[in-house]
């Protein structure tokens, strides 16, 4: 399994014999080129044409993230394993309205149960979350019945804003409350460790895209424009509770990260290194956690569920399996 | 003849009739399989002083060697157990020579067990790999992939997540 | 897998040699490298380094542990290199 790099530094990535190198302020390193798949870019970091020539040869991925930690784009080096089958079935199940809306039905069905699944476990420690499970079941029941991928969106937004209600419920500490759902700029820390904890999940998925053969720009329930990425949202939706949240609840629950870990910013809060740092130990130990998988009958890592869900979702595109999402057991 | 069948999908068709499928879609297997990578390194540096790649029409030969009369065609592979389908992959090259005017002798090469098998167009394999080319173009034009069969090949197959998810 | 390796060659090949395993490994110090590889690397990190060295001179050894769940990494003094996730 090759690794990911997060940069945090602030200096220079070079092609230095034929392997990657980081001159920064504190110090030079090399970065073995082989063993790389992604790097993750949230220093103030230059390259040069010769380095990405060279990294996309490679086949690693860039994703750059602003001073604040959100996502800001991607360099998607050119993919190596078009199939022009499958762009035109991807096409095809975006333009017929009906294929378009099913499949957004069952990412939105996939977030919902996950969502479930993990009010129900903290329901069992004890948490009163009885009202709000009943409402987001109920809203539930509404998904298979909607007629268009914008009432869809509406149930989302609906379920997710009882969810997040649960959040104080589940934390009930006060230097994480939840108040209302805030992006760009979050205005509160919880928001904050949200919207970082999104933009991660959102590079994983593409990078996981890049190893497939689906054009990350079709997606179905977040519409496609041909221009940004939108697949990887859509996937992202099924594993944001079971990874992100969860990795919320621990570095919150276990005091790792403390309200001090935020600077108050005009632009709103942010994360500051310590904290970032801290919140990717996390989400990188979640993603290289195992679990026994039913039909392949060995342990796959979430980081391999995410890729799994994407070769389900190429068969429906296939027509030769109905694409049903990934639901967590615990 | 149909230019669609590769030398691949020959090899594949012995082992898995979906595989032959996946493949002509360019629907190729997971790259950072352990065999797949394994696969291209062998391919890749073994028998260097040999190393030529032939271009073909539509198919590349993966090692060359001709002395005096002899015209030599080899094929480099990990592992002797999928020999068949080696073999046929081989004789499909042989064939497609024969079809150019150029007679050829074939060579298996297992590296990895410093074994050599060699390889002749006969009258009879001849006849199998016309009926292979057959039939591999019937699956190729099919609407859907042939449905999944679990076969022992799929426990270290490149499509085992693909098919089994 | 993980693995150290260290190696002992001549100087004229030394530049070589550690350019190779920079592609594959992190440099802890001076003739070690270390960290996680699959079985391809490693077998491409062998065939690179064969060509290189001089079997009747030079000397690299390859310590390979399936997990590093049961071992453990001591510093006495300096850290210099090794494998982080952070840069």
């Amino acid at each position: 399994m090759k690794k990911s790099i997060y940069i945090f530094s602030d200096g220079e990535l070079h092609r230095k014999d034929n392997t990657l190198f980081f001159e920064g302020e504190n110090g030079r390193k090399f970065i073995p080129v082989e063993n790389t798949s992604e790097i993750m870019i949230f220093g103030e970091v230059s390259l040069n044409k010769r380095f990405l020539e060279f990294i996309s040869q490679s086949e690693i991925i860039l994703h750059f993230f602003n001073y604040y930690g959100y996502y800001v784009g991607s360099y998607y080096p050119r993919e190596h394993l078009n199939s022009g089958y499958m762009i035109l079935k991807q096409a095809e199940h975006y333009n017929d309205d009906n294929k378009r809306l099913y499949l957004a039905q069952k990412f939105i069905e996939g977030a919902y149960k996950n969502i479930r699944q993990v009010l129900k476990y903290y329901q069992n420690r004890d948490k009163d979350l009885e009202d709000i499970i009943y409402c987001i079941e109920k809203l539930g029941e509404l998904i298979n019945g909607t007629l268009s991928v914008n009432e869809l969106m509406a149930i989302e937004g609906n379920i997710r804003e009882y969810y997040y209600k649960s959040f104080d419920v589940i934390l009930n500490n006060r230097d994480f409350e939840f108040d209302v759902r805030s992006k760009r700029p979050p205005k509160n820390s919880l928001n904050t460790l949200i919207s970082f904890g999104n933009s991660l999940m959102y590079t994983t998925v593409l990078s996981e895209i890049y190893k497939t053969h689906l054009a990350p720009r079709i997606g179905y329930l977040h519409s496609t424009n041909f221009r940004r990425f939108s697949l990887n949202l859509d996937i992202a939706e099924i594993f944001k509770p079971i990874i992100i949240d969860r990795v919320i609840f621990s570095v919150v629950s276990k005091n790792m990260i403390k309200k001090d870990d935020f600077d108050d910013n005009a632009e709103g809060l942010i994360l500051k290194e310590r904290g970032k740092k801290i919140f990717i130990e996390e989400y990188v130990s979640k993603l290289t956690t195992t679990i026994k998988h039913r039909t392949i009958g060995n342990n796959v890592s979430y980081r391999r569920l995410i890729r799994l869900e994407l070769y389900k979702l190429e068969k429906h595109l296939m027509e030769e399996q109905g694409y049903e999402p990934f639901l967590a057991q615990w | 003849m149909d230019m669609k069948v590769t030398g691949t999908l020959m090899q594949s068709y012995t082992i898995c009739k979906r595989q032959v499928w996946l493949m002509a879609h360019q629907i190729i297997p997971d790259q950072e399989h352990p065999f797949i990578e394994m696969g291209r390194i062998i391919d890749d540096n073994s028998y260097d002083r040999d190393k030529k790649k032939l271009h073909f029409e539509n198919v590349v030969i993966d090692l060359v060697r001709s002395d005096k009369d002899n015209f030599l065609v080899g094929e480099v592979k990990k592992s002797s157990k999928a020999e068949k389908s080696a073999k046929m992959q081989l004789l499909f090259y042989l064939y497609r020579l024969k079809q150019s005017g150029i007679i050829a002798k074939g060579q298996l090469f297992f590296p990895e067990e410093r074994k050599r098998i060699n390889v002749e167009l006969t009258e009879t394999n001849e006849k199998e790999i016309l009926n292979a080319i057959n039939e591999i173009t019937d699956i190729i034009d099919r609407e859907k992939a042939p449905d999944f069969v679990k076969i022992p090949y799929c426990k270290n197959c490149g499509y085992r997540e693909f098919c089994m998810s | 897998m993980f693995i150290i390796l260290v190696y002992d060659v001549n100087e004229k090949r030394v530049n070589k040699v550690l350019k190779t395993c920079r592609k594959y490994l992190n440099w802890v110090q001076n003739s070690v490298l270390e960290g996680d590889i699959s079985d391809a690397n490693l077998k491409k990190l062998k065939i690179e380094l064969s060509h290189i060295i001089n079997k009747k001179e030079d000397s690299v050894i390859f310590y390979l542990l399936r997990t590093t769940k049961y071992s453990k990494r001591e510093i006495m003094g300096l850290e210099k290199g090794g494998e982080n996730m952070f840069i």
